[in-house]
């Protein structure tokens, strides 16, 4: 649009105060040998195959490493989420999870 | 996804969150307002659903795997969010053409020119609420941010909506903070759009169109207060296309609809805001998010018996993929509405169907088999699975699902009469309904009571 010579309009910011703060990620492993690698699902876009997969090649690479099935878990984007995900940092620390492979974004 | 990772990192758990190409903006967008803007994901090639297996083993072994290491090992850098204005800020101060160059620049604009948000017009808008300017209506994901009731003044202001709609626009965000409606999903691949219905005697008070060209732009109210949805989706929830927004094709935004309430009443129909427990006669704006819809013209018949079979067809119709919404991926949480012109529902009603008898009989008519339900969910939702039977008993879904183990027996789209959502509107003299294939738990329908201020006289009751 080209300027004109009309109206002068002082117009404020449209948006909401951002209510998140940064908070640091959970300190990252030196291996998975001897841990547990929990997954996480939410049900569509053939996670459970991906799952499968990753779990194969995890297990030739790291022969110690274990898994948590992502029955476990319920879906992570069903209509329970908020409870699924809520209940998520105390099942994992008393499944023993040392790591989350959560998905499908797709 | 992130979200669930999100719980384990809180935890002090490690994550790696599998993200397709595609949606790796997407991604990043939303970890900003989840407090992680740092956090790793681990690139999934392509999409998944049109992949062979052989295809999906070796993408997965051949680029996810490496991202799930990566993303479980490596500390990625620290990031921080930016500074921001503050509420009352002016961000920009000139022209009208100026201050929309800005806004569309800063993408605070859904393209169209937008009524710049001055003070003085904000402060018009206030003075029709109650409520403090600075008061929080909720928390709105994915930016998490603060809904403001100044805020929604300001979007109020820029989408043209006069100021004494101010306390229709403060329920619809009420309605859209719900969590029970769940705004976080807005950006999801569907791209549904929500459909806001208003009802009580606030139709006429504001002035808002509730008959012929019901859904059609050029009705100040019911135009200006749907795209204002649109806007504070955009600037406090998040949506923008391209960013947290994922919508595969989108819809434009939907203008409100009022419900005829003079024809319910005389027909004896309750109003659609007693579906959400109001009483009739409240004022109320309820919300709910549709993938889509389809107009059923000239449905003819002198008795209900003789329309529900087409209507119940058209309801069917509207629901394939939707289903997993009814069991699977959010169980119990499909709620089709339909739209009835006048003259339908008063020929239903003539017949002696009150409206509770219409949704029951629409219940039993508009069915599929259980086989379809079945082969829907399994091949059309990738589960592997799918068995009525088994979900029945083991408790997860209501026996109507599975009277027989007949797989030719029919089943519903929906757990229950009471789940179709009935609204009378549109054109007086034409036999036409409309039917939304609802969203299910990505938008679920919340209504809310709008509330005057008491300086309104009793405009409340």
């Amino acid at each position: 649009m080209k300027a004109n010579t009309g109206a002068q309009y002082a117009a404020l910011w449209p948006r909401g105060p951002r209510q998140a703060k940064v908070r640091p990620l959970a300190q990252r492993l030196d291996t998975l040998e001897g841990k547990t690698v929990a997954w996480l699902w939410d049900y569509v876009f053939r996670g459970n195959e991906v799952f499968e997969q990753l779990e194969q090649s995890l297990a030739a690479k790291y022969p110690g490493v274990k898994f948590l099935h992502w029955e476990v878990f319920g879906n992570t984007h069903g209509g329970d989420e908020r409870a699924v995900v809520a209940a998520l940092p105390q099942k994992l620390r008393e499944l023993g999870a040392d790591a989350v492979v959560s998905g499908m974004g797709c | 996804m992130l979200r669930a990772s999100v719980a384990a990192e809180s935890a002090g758990i490690p994550s790696a969150t599998l993200v397709c190409e595609s949606f790796m903006t997407l991604a990043k967008a939303a970890s900003q307002g989840l407090g992680y803007p740092n956090i790793a994901v681990a690139p999934v090639r392509g999409h998944p659903g049109l992949q062979s297996k052989e295809e999906l083993q070796r993408n997965v072994r051949e680029l996810t795997l490496d991202g799930v290491l990566d993303a479980l090992f490596k500390m990625p850098a620290a990031k921080t969010l930016g500074g921001e204005p503050g509420p009352r800020d002016v961000i920009c101060s000139g022209s009208f053409e100026e201050v929309n160059d800005y806004f569309l620049q800063h993408e605070y604009s859904d393209g169209l020119p937008v009524v710049p948000p001055t003070v003085e017009k904000v402060e018009a808008f206030l003075k029709h609420t109650d409520r403090g300017p600075d008061e929080v209506l909720g928390v709105l994901l994915p930016d998490n941010r603060a809904a403001t009731v100044w805020s929604v003044a300001v979007n109020g202001v820029m989408a043209g909506c006069r100021p004494e709609y101010m306390p229709v626009l403060v329920a619809a965000v009420e309605a859209m903070a719900d969590h029970a409606y769940g705004v976080e999903h807005s950006g999801n691949t569907p791209g549904g759009e929500t459909l806001m219905v208003l009802n009580g005697p606030v139709i006429k008070a504001l002035g808002f169109n509730y008959t012929q060209g019901v859904m059609r732009d050029g009705f100040q109210a019911n135009t200006t207060v749907g795209r204002f949805w649109r806007l504070y989706l955009r600037n406090v929830a998040g949506f923008l296309p391209h960013k947290n927004d994922k919508a595969t094709f989108g819809n434009t935004w939907r203008v409100v609809v009022a419900e005829n309430e003079e024809v319910a009443a005389k027909i004896g129909w309750p109003s659609h805001c007693t579906e959400f427990g109001f009483r009739p006669g409240a004022n109320v704006v309820s919300v709910a998010r549709y993938t889509g819809g389809n107009h059923i013209s000239s449905v003819s018949g002198a008795t209900p018996e003789e329309l529900l079979p087409y209507i119940a067809d058209a309801v069917l119709r509207q629901y394939s993929w939707q289903i997993m919404f009814t069991v699977g991926q959010g169980y119990d949480t499909v709620r089709p509405l339909l739209l009835l012109s006048p003259i339908i529902a008063e020929t239903i009603a003539a017949g002696g169907w009150s409206k509770q008898r219409f949704k029951e009989e629409l219940f039993k008519a508009a069915r599929m088999t259980a086989f379809e339900f079945e082969r829907i969910l399994r091949d059309w939702t990738q589960k592997p699975t799918w068995n009525l039977k088994e979900e029945h008993e083991a408790g997860r879904i209501p026996a109507v699902f599975h009277e027989s183990d007949d797989p030719q027996r029919l089943v519903p789209l929906v757990w229950r009469p009471e789940d179709f959502h009935v609204v009378v509107t549109g054109d007086l003299g034409r036999n036409s309904i409309y039917v939304f294939a609802h969203n299910g738990v990505l938008g679920f329908p919340v209504g809310k009571e709008i509330r005057f201020p008491e300086s309104a006289g009793g405009a409340n009751e």
